[in-house]
């Protein structure tokens, strides 16, 4: 299992996750965060600090969001090994979603 | 006593080392497992951001490697934060007595030679409350792998100082500071006269999968200490050794056969100086005097470079993580089942039922 951040963050990415993950398995990309599902250790650190409810564990994810899973694996294969290596290149599906300003 | 209870009998050779019976389908060979198939069904309830959901990924992680059935595996628990996870294990495992852990897979491990134990306990359940246990583990050097969670609290009762916590912590029972010199888990283990000791850190996947991996080969008790963040009681508690900005200037990695540096660059050493003793050089490379550059030996039949290590931090010197000691002994379980062999050929292989009925007794 994992937790997979979802479409609120998008144009969003308050970062507070990051600060909290005790496994550093959360990526920066250009409009949204996303978490390496083979890194995250389902610890919960990171879902009550989200302050737009982006974040939920893959199990209760809704419907509408499920594809997010499927891009944070893509965007993150790999990266367990370069884990510094800077930003993650966002998902198709992602940079396809409309501008979102002001909160969610 | 009815006969089923006592069938079959208690006669014959007892318990010998057998290979652990490994995974195999005739038609495939060894069936490949994943960390999936060591999930329980059972909820996680630690608190959000414990650093145990990162020990227990790894652990389900890395048991496939070891190709072992479920059945055969079995983790012993004492009472604690760290002591909820055999739930979490798709094996067998027992939530068992406060300190008590040790004692309890001992008669599990030499009866039991088919099995693979694992002990979780934390520096409470470890050094205070089964303080005495953990040392006798150790020194009988029973096939143990005992897993030491160290967050130097207790986190389970919301937060008083540990056998680990260090001098001067402000804790609810220790609200002018603590004034207990601290136990350094490792140099306990090594004077205990452990032959497998290790240390890693419950963020660092790789580092912590590569320990477990060596503790699993060792045949005796090893003893791996995961320094832990309990980020509820004692957050930050091993910051310094975790954060990217510092943890290179306070980590050393031990690694076998090669030369004590750390620092981003490997710019810093470990010497021993003319009194023998282990202490940081300001120069890799660089030899002062007569001080040598120390080359790790982990298989050193002698413990004091191991327990020297282990009290770098103390001196002023930067906290190893790695296999301290890991030195060929023979096990305790083997001992015991040698043991029994040579009585059953020197006396036959007895009989509980007539021992029990019979007429040896003593009056006092």
């Amino acid at each position: 299992m994992t937790y997979v951040i979802g479409t609120n963050c998008v144009d969003v990415k308050d970062r507070t996750c990051i600060a909290e993950c005790p496994v550093d398995c959360i990526y920066e990309g250009e409009r949204m965060l996303y978490i390496h599902p083979d890194e995250c250790v389902d610890c919960g650190a990171c879902e009550p600090v989200c302050p737009v409810e982006a974040i939920y564990p893959a199990d209760t994810l809704p419907t509408e969001w499920l594809w997010h899973l499927d891009a944070a694996t893509a965007v993150t294969a790999g990266r367990e090994d370069e884990p510094d290596a800077g930003p993650v290149d966002d998902h198709p599906d992602v940079l396809k979603l409309p501008a979102r300003t002001g909160s969610a | 006593m009815s006969e089923s209870l006592l069938s079959p009998p208690l006669t014959g050779p007892g318990p010998r080392r057998v290979p652990l019976p490994l995974i195999t389908n005739p038609s495939e060979g060894p069936v490949k497992q994943s960390a999936k198939d060591f999930r329980s069904a059972e909820e996680v309830r630690w608190c959000p951001g414990c650093g145990d959901y990162a020990i227990l990924a790894a652990v389900q992680g890395f048991l496939p490697e070891l190709g072992l059935r479920r059945e055969n595996i079995v983790f012993v628990s004492g009472i604690g934060c760290s002591s909820r996870f055999p739930y979490y294990m798709n094996t067998y495992g027992m939530h068992s007595i406060h300190g008590r852990a040790p004692a309890i897979a001992t008669g599990l491990s030499v009866s039991r030679p088919d099995l693979s134990v694992w002990v979780i306990t934390g520096d409470g359940d470890a050094l205070s409350i089964g303080g005495n246990h953990l040392i006798h583990a150790l020194r009988r050097n029973v096939n143990l792998k005992i897993l030491l969670f160290n967050n130097r609290i207790y986190g389970l009762t919301k937060g008083q100082y540990s056998p680990t916590s260090e001098p001067g912590k402000i804790t609810k029972s220790t609200p002018m500071g603590s004034l207990d010199t601290p136990f350094n888990p490792v140099s306990l283990a090594v004077g205990a006269g452990a032959g497998f000791v290790a240390r890693t850190v419950d963020s660092d996947r790789k580092h912590l999968t590569s320990v477990l991996r060596a503790a699993a080969e060792y045949e005796g008790t090893a003893l791996v200490e995961i320094y832990q963040n309990c980020n509820i009681f004692n957050d930050g508690a091993f910051e310094v050794l975790k954060n990217p900005a510092t943890r290179d200037d306070h980590l050393l990695r031990l690694e076998q056969g090669q030369p004590l540096r750390y620092g981003s660059d490997g710019e810093h050493t470990i010497v021993r100086d003319a009194a023998g003793s282990l202490r940081p050089a300001a120069e890799a490379g660089a030899t002062e005097g007569s001080d040598a550059e120390v080359i790790h030996d982990a298989h050193a039949a002698d413990p004091a470079l191991a327990f020297a290590l282990s009290r770098l931090p103390e001196n002023g010197g930067p906290t190893p993580i790695g296999v301290f000691r890991s030195v060929a002994r023979p096990s305790y379980d083997r001992q015991v089942a040698e043991q029994l062999e040579q009585a059953v050929q020197a006396s036959g292989p007895g009989d509980l039922d007539a021992l029990l009925a019979g007429r040896d007794h003593w009056t006092v």
